[in-house]
């Protein structure tokens, strides 16, 4: 729980490029990233006052500090002891940070949901979304993965949001009010032609979206 | 302790205070139980106007929320039924004039001394919505067969289904079972595949409805109303009585029918 907290307190930090240091909730505890070039001096009393304004919300925290031109000087490395120890945290030892790779649209998370999703309802996930019910009319789904409805999917359904044009949607019965896979949108035609009685799958073709029987031997 | 049941629809028109109106009725006529219908329909109330009670209002809800007078005072005894008794909304003022934490308290008040208290919700998923279920442990959707009736009763059902009701139940309301065959109008199963809600009962389209609101007199007392039937099954159900639906032909049952019924079989809607 304290965890989850922290990030989400620590969150709006990392956006921020001009700053100097910024301060992240890890699984390890708190790593404090100092930037490039930065003067320590500031650097010291940025670190200060975040404490400062968060009183002792931090205390008992292990914290990690990486500096991105390589590591801390000794004397530096104290000082920052000796402001962290104030607040009660306790110092590990410096280390140059990794390169860290900003993480995918996870495909392979998963949303299941166990109920009919009714007019004005949205769900959006980022990842697939599965419904073991039906999506009415007025209903919004929104995934960056694929979304399945194991019901009568009647409502507006958006695969690939983030982009993603191998997306697809598939449902027991389509019966979409509208269909979106990346950025491509369609509807079905006016005229209310009896639609077929099996699953059927939207994917996208040369930017087109087509909609074929679900054939499990595919 | 009474039960306290809302009656709801999202969309405007579709039969609320005349569902709540011959329900009321019903329960204290037929089930014998004391009965409160509570107007939440504040600045547009109805429901005192189809009970025919409009002109006995002395006071209202609006003025027991607020303490300005005691529940008694604003309950007004029905001039037909025993055991019937309606709290009529304020006209002057709006939704705005109770919170739903002033509606709950009023419904654990009337819960003591009531065996059911139905509240007539005013349309919408506003303010006035939200101080209509608040007290509520039930709620009864009503809809008529038609595309956005359907989508608003939809929408209602999420949001008591997120308010932590659980299972309400529907009222399909003005069906025309002639233009039902026809194919022209939506069908009882066409709703119930998309709401997937249990049904309390089936209203067909009756004239005698209209006639009944404006003289205040509730067709659930009309032995020859069709509509008063149907009101009369749902009272059934709400009492734990297992009744089938009424054949909703306007014509003579076929003989199959009447087969079925004399052996007490259910007799098959369409």
């Amino acid at each position: 729980m304290k965890n989850k907290i922290l990030v989400a307190v620590l969150f709006g930090g990392i956006g921020m490029t001009n700053e100097p240091v910024i301060i992240k909730g890890t699984k390890e505890g708190i790593t404090i990233v100092v930037e490039e070039n930065s003067n320590f001096e500031d650097v010291k009393k940025v670190i200060y006052e975040k404490l400062q304004n968060s009183g002792n919300f931090f205390a008992g925290a292990k914290v990690f500090v990486k500096a991105k031109n390589g590591n801390l000087k000794e004397d530096e490395f104290n000082k920052l002891q000796e402001i962290l120890t104030n607040f009660g945290m306790s110092l590990q030892e410096a280390q140059s940070p990794k390169t860290l790779i900003f993480p995918k649209p996870n495909r392979s998370r998963v949303l299941i949901l166990k109920k009919t999703i009714r007019s004005g309802q949205k769900i959006s996930y980022r990842g697939t979304v599965v419904i073991l019910g039906d999506a009415n009319p007025g209903s919004e789904i929104v995934a960056t993965g694929d979304i399945l409805v194991l019901g009568t999917l009647r409502g507006m359904a958006h695969a690939g949001a983030a982009g993603d044009t191998t997306a697809i949607v598939a449902a027991y019965r389509l019966r979409p009010t509208q269909l979106r896979i990346a950025d491509v949108i369609s509807r079905p035609p006016e005229d209310k032609e009896e639609s077929p009685p099996f699953p059927e799958v939207a994917r996208l073709k040369d930017n087109i979206i087509v909609i074929e029987p679900y054939n499990a031997l595919k | 302790m009474g039960e306290v049941i809302v009656i709801t629809s999202g969309k405007g028109g579709v039969g609320k205070t005349t569902t709540t109106a011959n329900l009321g009725t019903g329960l204290a006529l037929y089930g014998k139980k004391k009965v409160v219908m509570v107007d939440a329909d504040i600045g547009l109330r109805n429901l005192d106007v189809v009970m025919g009670l409009e002109n006995r209002i002395v006071y209202d809800l609006v003025d027991v929320a607020n303490g300005m007078c005691r529940m008694k005072q604003a309950l007004i005894k029905d001039k037909r039924f025993d055991n019937l008794y309606l709290m009529p909304a304020a006209q002057t003022k709006d939704k705005t004039a109770v919170t739903p934490e002033q509606m709950k308290k009023l419904c654990d008040d009337l819960k003591k001394d009531y065996d059911y208290i139905l509240i007539d919700s005013p349309a919408g998923i506003e303010r006035g919505f939200k101080n209509a279920i608040a007290g509520a442990d039930k709620a009864i959707i009503v809809t008529t067969p038609e595309v956005s009736a359907v989508r608003d009763a939809d929408r209602i059902v999420g949001l008591l289904e997120a308010s932590g009701f659980e299972e309400p139940k529907l009222v399909i309301n003005r069906l025309r079972p002639d233009m039902v065959k026809r194919g022209d109008m939506m069908d009882i199963d066409d709703m119930i595949d998309i709401l997937a809600i249990e049904l309390l009962g089936v209203v067909p389209e009756d004239e005698k409805i209209v006639v009944s609101t404006n003289r205040g007199e509730p067709a659930v007392a009309d032995e020859t109303s069709r509509a008063g039937k149907a009101y009369r099954n749902m009272v059934s159900r709400i009492l734990g009585e297992d009744v089938p639906l009424m054949p909703m032909e306007n014509f003579e049952p076929s003989f199959i029918d009447k087969l079925r019924m004399f052996f007490g079989l259910k007799v098959r809607t369409r």
